[in-house]
């Protein structure tokens, strides 16, 4: 692991950490909700880009854990306790376990299996979550989610945007040491060739397991600050088309780059906040960038960028 | 007796629901099998079909048109769709076809969304398929029989072409090897058109066939498509016969359940999908 400057990842990713630090100067309302959307984006396209552009593994289920983060935060605040750090907390570990228990079921398929199979159980838990309204609110959701506890007070848009920047930092920095260590290149050559990965003396499962359990995690995590940023959840963020969002973002991006899911919810980001006018063709301005990025750069807007640097 | 006929109409409606869920499935298998590409738009294009439909139907007020032209049209919109966005592909990793139909999946969405609005639209049962049967003291709607039927001439339509005639052979080639099947001279590419457009055109006759029956919504095939999944994956991916059963077996557990077990009837619908998955993930029926 070394943090050299020259490394053109480590210089993207500290230029995003210093421009979301300094967002909040602008004091407007709109772009602080933004910024913290996209650093909650940004977690959730990161985790799920470990499994599709490291593990090689296309999920359908990863909605799963940003619905459960989701809501872990909601049920625990609403019936536990009113507090927004150990909701996250909560958030985190119940993801760990359920990214376990999912692990275990999904993981021992690939390809066009695991891919049906994480479907399944995402739509599992998205029909639970509509069915039990009793405890979920059913196709309504929760709202009114409380910010503030006995640990600390979020009600300021600006401290939750303080809040969920420090989760984003620690999280994406973790997630960068882990994508530049040993366990990184292991996840990566799954992708490549799992055939050839237990020549090194590594268990198949025991790598997917662990790059499974980090995904869920981080978006467990991602879902936990969605819920604290906008004070309600829905059983759509476990609906199986939520999962366009990551996959989007990553395929701009470039899957196969740490940053590539970070620059890609900047611009889905941006995309969103524009497309507010046009909110009826959200899905067909998507499809459209998909089409194109798939026909022309399947290594996504970092991989054209490069390639346009070397013909200069 | 009230019991007994509670239970025949639930039937009914289920091998309705089932023979839908057939007409997606049908594409979908036949496209897995022969170009290796699970098709995520076969429900959108069914979608599209009923709007397709819809709009004949309101231009022409003749529902034999809308019948005929529809699934037509929707072959020639699939064929299209073939041509320009997965030709160009077919090289690379298969997942990148997969995420290709997504893609689609969303741009047909707005487009229809655009096309015909919000609301709920469908083509109002003609007079002459209004009527229903009485077989052994049960009252049986005409028009439910008769998208039965279709269902069931479909299948037995697919079985034959493809073990029967001389086209079926050469797309059993490719579904088996298709390296050596091009080798012998099969024309793979025009095949996978070929293919594509079938698939797609049966999504259009259960579009048309569902329109008349029960209304078309946007976001209606993100909801069916997970149906069509579940269906070919308790079947095994790529096999026909058994999407057929599971079709209707689907069909019909599904209106079980939500006749009797409202709360949990998605659930459980779900449940066995990741059941028969985790036990069987080449189906019960087997991968072909």
């Amino acid at each position: 692991m070394n943090w050299r400057v020259k490394q053109p990842e480590t210089v993207l990713l500290f230029s995003v950490y210093i421009l979301t630090a300094l967002l909040p100067l602008t004091s407007d309302p709109y772009y602080i909700y933004l910024g913290a959307l996209f650093m909650i984006i940004s977690l959730f396209s990161i985790s799920y880009n470990i499994l599709f552009g490291n593990a090689g593994l296309l999920s359908f289920g990863h909605a799963l854990f940003f619905a459960g983060g989701a809501y872990t935060y909601a049920l625990f605040t609403i019936n536990v306790l009113k507090d927004p750090l150990l909701g996250l907390f909560v958030s985190i570990l119940i993801s760990l376990l359920l990214s376990l228990v999912i692990g275990v079921l999904t993981l021992r398929h690939t390809k066009i299996y695991f891919s049906m199979l994480t479907l399944a159980f995402g739509m599992l838990f998205y029909a639970l979550l509509i069915k039990w309204r009793d405890i979920t609110g059913g196709s309504d959701g929760l709202s009114g989610l409380s910010r503030s506890g006995i640990l600390i007070n979020l009600s300021n848009p600006v401290a939750r945007y303080y809040f969920i920047f420090l989760v984003f930092l620690v999280t994406s920095l973790f997630l960068y040491y882990i994508h530049r260590s040993q366990l990184g290149l292991l996840i990566k050559s799954l992708g490549v060739n799992e055939d050839y990965l237990p020549y090194t003396g590594h268990s198949v499962f025991k790598i997917r397991m662990l790059a499974n359990v980090i995904a869920g995690t981080v978006a467990g995590t991602a879902g936990s600050l969605y819920a604290i940023l906008n004070g309600a959840v829905t059983p759509d963020l476990a609906y199986w088309t939520t999962n366009a969002e990551p996959l989007v973002a990553a395929l701009i991006g470039g899957p196969k780059y740490f940053v590539g899911p970070l620059l890609g919810s900047l611009i889905y980001v941006a995309i969103t906040a524009y497309a507010a006018k046009i909110a009826d063709l959200w899905q067909f301005v998507l499809g459209t960038i998909l089409v194109a990025l798939i026909l022309g750069s399947r290594g996504g807007l970092i991989e054209l960028v490069r390639r346009i640097w070397k013909r200069s | 007796m009230d019991v007994l006929s509670v239970i025949f109409s639930q039937l009914l409606i289920g091998l309705y629901r089932g023979s839908i869920y057939w007409l997606i499935a049908a594409g979908l298998t036949l496209i897995f099998g022969v170009l290796r590409v699970v098709n995520f738009a076969q429900a959108t294009l069914l979608v599209l079909g009923g709007y397709t439909a819809y709009a004949i139907y309101q231009a022409t007020s003749n529902w034999v048109l809308a019948l005929v032209m529809t699934p037509l049209l929707v072959g020639a919109i699939g064929l299209a769709i073939e041509v320009t966005l997965l030709k160009p592909i077919y090289k690379i990793d298969n997942t990148y076809q997969l995420l290709m139909t997504f893609a689609v999946v969303l741009i047909l969405n707005d487009v229809t969304k655009v096309i015909w609005g919000k609301a709920p639209v469908s083509i109002p049962l003609p007079d002459m398929l209004k009527g229903s049967v009485k077989l052994s003291g049960f009252n049986i709607s005409l028009y439910i029989l008769i998208v039965i039927l279709i269902g069931f001439l479909i299948f037995i339509s697919v079985i034959y072409i493809i073990n029967r005639t001389m086209w079926g052979l050469r797309v059993r080639a490719i579904w088996r090897k298709r390296e050596i099947a091009e080798a012998l001279g099969i024309k793979t590419t025009t095949l996978y058109s070929a293919v594509f457009f079938l698939g797609s055109l049966f999504s259009g006759l259960g579009g048309a066939l569902m329109a008349m029956f029960s209304p078309m919504v946007p976001g209606l095939g993100d909801y069916l498509i997970v149906y069509a999944f579940i269906v070919t994956v308790i079947a095994g991916l790529g096999n026909l016969l058994g999407a057929y059963i599971s079709s209707i077996i689907i069909g019909v557990l599904e209106s079980v359940f939500t006749y009797y077990l409202p709360e949990i009837d998605l659930l459980l619908i779900y449940l066995i999908m990741a059941v028969v998955l985790l036990i069987k993930p080449q189906g019960i029926f087997g991968e072909r």
